[in-house]
């Protein structure tokens, strides 16, 4: 599964770069995100209860590593996630390109290997719900920039 | 396939489903026909504490007109619409329908409520249910609201309900004079999930103009998906043929950013979106002329 798109973020790219690497800031954007801590080498570990429509929150446990680092214009992640009703692997490349107006356009693109029950019985619906995952996080990443910006800079 | 334990009441009437919805909330999930929350279940992706069955509150099963048209009850059987001579004459479009629904083994089990509840986005009532302008009657144990179907539908999945609120009717307005309908959709086989579908109204006015087109499509987004820019094309215009193809295409590049599946990718589901809004407006035109 290829999730592809960019976001316009209503801030500065170093800010946004920063965004990126906070455990704290990231768990609230993640759907789901209950836990993430930061550990060695850029890698973080969590946890996610993901649930979409009829499907009920489920536990995953996640990590994601950046590598390829060129601040503060691009990374990649590897992501790993796996839970009860199934799992994920894959990579995902970003790029942040700053705009007129102080803004940042992020530009993603994630290949996803999707696994297990709820790749079995979901497959029609996992695109749309890897989007509605992915836009639910970046107006919640947006949402937390607003609130750094704004001065609430411990969250 | 069996599923985890649960919780199971079987309230006789309404306002037991209600207190019961009330007490519980969002651990709690009606149950109104079972055709999509039973797999679920039984696959243990839905895991809901409390199950509320609806089966035994007959008097959400109704099927009746009224001046504000065809109304429906949600635990109306969707195989019993289908085939009531009532329905089809004041809900055409609804008629055409519920035949692609999946099978006739799950129309008979599965309601007209349950479907538009669960907005599944391959659903065909949903899309039906945008297309028509429907209402929607929700209930809770200290209150009612009318909903618009164009405000019901939020998301993936997704709709205005509320824990502890249950939709209970869903009104259908009169075909409009000088009206016609039409439902598309292409499936692999009949009965699965349809890759794009399309539903159609349109109504003529004063020297053949279209007055109004409601264009709703399903399996392309996240939701059933009201395609407004085909429909503002077609207002006010003498249809023709170039004007409903321009109509499609604009629905097709426009009005929807589709999904892909291992079965469609994006832009198939783009190119078969167009072909069938075509189909559908030049039916639903063709009705309108000779009604």
């Amino acid at each position: 599964m290829i999730v592809d798109g960019a976001f316009t973020l209503q801030g500065p790219r170093g800010v946004v770069w920063d965004l990126l690497h906070d455990p704290d800031v990231l768990v609230k954007t993640l759907p789901g995100g209950e836990r993430l801590i930061r550990g060695a080498d850029d890698t973080y570990e969590g946890v996610m209860r993901v649930g979409v429509g009829p499907v009920t929150a489920a536990e995953f446990s996640v990590t994601v590593k950046l590598r390829d680092k060129v601040p503060p214009e691009r990374l990649h992640m590897d992501v790993d996630g796996k839970g009860g009703i199934g799992f994920t692997r894959g990579t995902a490349a970003v790029e942040l390109v700053e705009q007129a107006g102080g803004a940042t356009l992020m530009k993603y693109r994630a290949e996803l290997l999707v696994g297990g029950r709820i790749a079995a019985v979901g497959q029609r619906l996992l695109d749309a719900a890897a989007r509605h995952m992915t836009r639910l996080g970046l107006e919640a990443l947006n949402r937390e920039l607003q609130r750094r910006l704004a001065g609430g800079g411990a969250p | 396939m069996k599923p985890a334990s649960f919780v199971y009441h079987r309230p006789g009437t309404l306002d037991e489903a209600l207190a019961l919805l009330a007490e519980h909330g969002g651990d709690a999930k009606p149950l109104a026909g079972g055709q999509s929350l039973i797999p679920a279940m039984n696959f243990r992706l839905a895991r809901p504490a409390i199950l509320i069955d609806l089966d035994r509150v007959r008097e959400l099963a109704f099927i009746t007109t009224g001046p504000d048209g065809l109304r429906l009850g949600a635990m109306a059987r969707q195989r019993e619409v289908e085939r009531s001579p009532l329905a089809a004459r004041a809900a055409p479009l609804l008629h055409e329908t519920l035949p692609f629904i999946a099978h006739p083994q799950i129309r008979n089990r599965g309601t007209i409520g349950g479907s538009i509840a669960h907005a599944d986005p391959a659903a065909e009532l949903p899309a039906v249910a945008l297309a028509l302008d429907a209402r929607l009657h929700l209930r809770r144990a200290d209150g009612a609201r009318w909903v618009a179907a164009a405000e019901f539908f939020t998301g993936l999945f997704q709709t205005a309900l509320t824990p502890g609120e249950l939709l209970v009717e869903i009104t259908v307005p009169a075909p409009a004079a000088r009206s016609g309908w039409a439902f598309e959709e292409v499936a692999r086989r009949h009965g699965d999930y349809a890759l794009v579908g399309v539903a159609a109204v349109v109504t003529l006015g004063a020297q053949g103009r279209c007055e109004r087109a409601s264009v709703a499509l399903l399996s392309v987004g996240d939701g059933p998906v009201l395609a407004a820019q085909a429909a503002g094309l077609l207002a006010g215009q003498v249809p023709s043929s170039a004007l409903i193809r321009a109509a499609a295409d604009a629905a097709a590049t426009r009005d929807i950013d589709p999904p892909g599946d291992i079965h469609a990718s994006p832009a198939y589901r783009r190119r078969l979106a167009g072909v069938l809004t075509r189909r559908a407006l030049t039916r639903a035109l063709d009705r309108a002329q000779t009604a």
